[in-house]
């Protein structure tokens, strides 16, 4: 063997410099996308499009086709227009794929942000894969407490990558003692609250309903939480009714409230006002109930009525809900707003963005936003607490009209921008 | 010279030692995937590594004790809330929680078995799955644990198994691929021993196997035990891997039980094999079709159906019936002496 072949052996030394150059590559060779041709922001969404959560995206089809047109023009950043690739999926209303679809789509997919929508189901599995992957995370749709709370938040350091606008329990609790100011009904209330995790946290002694409702006045009766899918409310019912309650408040998903609403017939229970969250939220639920769907009340975050238009093409809220209405021939829903505003403010924030490349600067963005969206005002430096901010909730009744329900916003101290449709008649 | 002189009684088929060749080969090359690699494959063949374990031991308590168990996810969520409630309160390591999930699974196991071993057969089953929605109302009230709504893994913990990001992926990457390998040997090497000769003439025939004096009610048992304590350490790798827990998500009997099911049926119960393929075809469906909604689920009931019809011992079943081959040397065969 000759000097020269030795030498042309590779040496340890070359052999692991070679190594670590090779695993050191992909942190070098950061991709950059200023310099793409055609850049692409990539956007991952995920919501409930199946199971029993699917009311709430049913109108994800239409609101995110309209979004895409908007988008397919691209969107300016730095002087340079981006593409932007929305990829959607499905959690099938689980909270476990709702987790897997939220790793693909930072993982797999390499998204630039995340957002998800609708209940702590689906937006709290989303936002935990997105804090502990370091990828930048905007939620809506579901309360902010059960949101904060509900993932072991603590206001003094909250959470470095997920943000979330919606509005909370004291927001509920104004809108409904408004709603519930009438001088013929008597202050007591009975609660209903199940053991998830919006009960859970409407039911909280501290946090949820029973403190500020005894702070009103009012006299709660609460027998205790009770676990979904419930076929038995008779305790909880003659509790109410040795109470005395004219009024029945707690928030349920929609098959446990037909099987309460039967119940209460059935034993001779008639409160004068009925205000449950989440399950009259949608128009089939009350169609289902049929007559006695007429005169339920409920919070109401979006309405076609409400003085509000689009960051992103102008249009009113009712242009918004009229398209859908016309696009696909059933009644407007209150996510719709929130959907079309969840992709306003990302909009806002791609735009704003110092560097897409950046997960850091689109923190930055998302923390200095300021925008008037189809919802209300979005800005992260006016929330409760650091992830979190509000847009205004008013409350109010379904009330029959011809063949179909209309939800009629009767009371809006909390928010009195919003514009009063009607009169509360009751039960 | 006798006939008996000129052949041997052998488990090894030239088909058993090319399937070990290629298993070892195919090992390395998994233990090596941090290096080749991307961070979405990792996470996709530790998801399929934790299911093959979830599988194959619900083949050895159905295909081989006789145990229809439809309340595994008992254990899965058991381990899942073992994991947070050591990890939050108790400040043990996420990784040091997995194999202590094991000992809580079975020490949980013990009494379980005692009270639904009188159960035979239907009851048996509908018996573990009464267990685990149990199970699923207790924890619904551990208001430390979140109660109905949950409570999700505080990063600062998942941060705390190694300092970078690509290393942590890699821990519990090698973990989930640890865990099925442990589980797929664990069950090779029982079947192998004396204890595996009684299980496969249970599996057989159970009246027959007490005429020869097998401990029926021990070998259950301790089957039993074993696979609780091995799925509850599944189940608190999933939930260190999804984040966050809840009482419907922890006991879920869909994605725990049904699914395992499926992915068995459709492999082949009570072989070793038969859930390794069935895992691969379930992953196979999921990742080409769950995005079509309703219609995947419609498509893995269509396939379940139709294998159930024409191949009632599973897709490995047929294959072995034609072919005889077996990949994992278990069958004691007489073959010609060379």
């Amino acid at each position: 063997m000759t000097k020269s072949a030795a030498s042309n052996r590779p040496t340890r030394r070359a052999f692991l410099t070679g190594v670590s150059a090779t695993l050191a590559a992909p942190a070098i060779m950061r991709h950059t996308r200023a310099y793409a041709q055609n850049p692409v922001v990539k956007v991952g969404h995920v919501s409930p499009r199946t199971g029993p959560l699917a009311g709430f995206a049913e109108a994800d089809e239409h609101v995110l086709g309209a979004i895409e047109t908007i988008f397919s023009g691209g969107l300016e950043n730095n002087g340079k227009s981006y593409g932007v690739e929305i990829i959607s999926k499905d959690s099938q209303s689980n909270p476990n794929r709702a987790a897997e679809v939220a790793a693909d789509l930072i993982l797999g997919e390499e998204v630039d942000i995340i957002v998800a929508a609708s209940t702590p189901d689906t937006t709290n599995p989303v936002a935990d894969q997105a804090e502990v992957n370091e990828v930048p995370c905007i939620t809506t749709d579901c309360p902010w407490q059960p949101y904060f709370f509900g993932r072991a938040g603590d206001p003094a350091v909250g959470f470095d990558y997920t943000y979330h606008f919606f509005w909370g329990l004291e927001d509920v609790i104004a809108a409904f003692l408004d709603l519930w100011d009438h001088p013929d009904v008597s202050k007591a209330i009975g609660g209903i609250f199940p053991n998830d995790a919006d009960g859970n946290a409407w039911g909280d002694p501290e946090l949820g309903l029973p403190k500020p409702l005894a702070g009103a006045g009012f006299t709660l009766t609460d027998p205790g939480r009770y676990q979904p899918l419930n076929d038995d409310f008779t305790s909880q019912i003659s509790a109410f009714k040795q109470a005395g309650c004219e009024i029945v408040t707690g928030n349920m998903i929609p098959p446990d409230f037909a099987t309460f609403w039967a119940q209460c017939a059935q034993q001779g229970f008639s409160p004068k006002i009925v205000t449950i969250g989440k399950a009259l939220l949608f128009p089939s639920v009350i169609e289902s109930l049929g007559d006695r769907g007429d005169g339920l009340t409920t919070e109401i975050w979006w309405t076609p009525n409400h003085p509000f238009s689009s960051s992103l093409t102008g249009e009113s809220s009712k242009a918004l809900a009229d398209s859908y209405v016309a696009a696909t021939g059933r009644p407007w829903t209150q996510p719709i707003g929130f959907k079309h505003a969840l992709f306003e403010v990302t909009a806002d924030v791609i735009r704003r963005a110092a560097d897409l490349d950046d997960p850091a600067a689109i923190l930055d963005a998302i923390r200095t936003t300021d925008i008037q969206t189809i919802v209300g005002g979005v800005n992260w430096a006016a929330g409760p607490v650091k992830n979190v901010t509000k847009t205004p909730l008013v409350a109010g009744q379904w009330q029959k009209t011809g063949d179909g329900f209309d939800l009629v916003v009767t009371s809006n101290a909390p928010a009195p921008e919003i514009a009063i449709g009607g009169e509360l008649k009751l039960l | 010279m006798s006939a008996a002189d000129n052949h041997i009684v052998a488990r090894a088929s030239p088909a058993s030692r090319i399937a070990a060749f290629i298993g070892v080969l195919l090992l390395i090359g998994l233990i090596a995937a941090p290096w080749w690699a991307g961070r979405a494959d990792m996470r996709l063949i530790s998801e399929i590594c934790l299911y093959v374990a979830l599988a194959s031991l619900w083949n050895l308590l159905a295909g081989y004790a006789g145990l229809v168990s439809v309340g595994q996810q008992a254990f899965v969520g058991l381990g899942g809330y073992f994991l947070f409630a050591a990890t939050i309160f108790f400040g043990v390591p996420p990784l040091a929680a997995i194999p202590l999930a094991a000992a809580a699974g079975a020490a949980l196991a013990v009494p379980i078995a005692v009270l639904i071993f009188r159960l035979r057969g239907a009851y048996f089953a509908i018996g573990t799955w009464v267990v685990a929605e149990v199970f699923r109302l207790v924890f619904a009230q551990v208001s430390a644990l979140g109660g109905g709504s949950g409570t999700s893994l505080p990063a600062g913990i998942v941060k705390g198994i190694a300092a970078s990001r690509s290393l942590r992926e890699a821990y519990t990457y090698w973990m989930a691929l640890g865990l099925a390998v442990l589980v797929v040997a664990m069950v090779y090497m029982l079947l192998r021993s004396r204890r595996g000769l009684a299980l496969t003439a249970i599996r057989d025939n159970e009246l027959a196997a007490t005429s020869l004096g097998i401990d029926i009610w021990r070998t259950k048992f301790f089957v039993y035990v074993i696979s609780a304590a091995l799925t509850a350490s599944v189940g608190a790798l999933i939930f260190l891997q999804k984040l966050r827990i809840s009482p419907d998500a922890a006991f879920s009997v869909n994605d725990w039980t049904a699914f395992v099911i499926f992915i068995v049926v459709i492999g082949g119960i009570g072989t070793i094999e038969g859930p390794i393929i069935g895992t691969i075809i379930f992953f196979l469906l999921r990742e080409t079709l769950a995005d079509l909604g309703t219609t995947y689920l419609l498509v893995l009931g269509f396939v379940a159906i139709a294998v159930m019809l024409r191949a009632p011992k599973g897709l490995w079943g047929y294959v072995k019936d034609k072919t005889g081959v077996e990949l994992f040397a278990l069958t004691r065969r007489v073959v010609p002496k060379r």
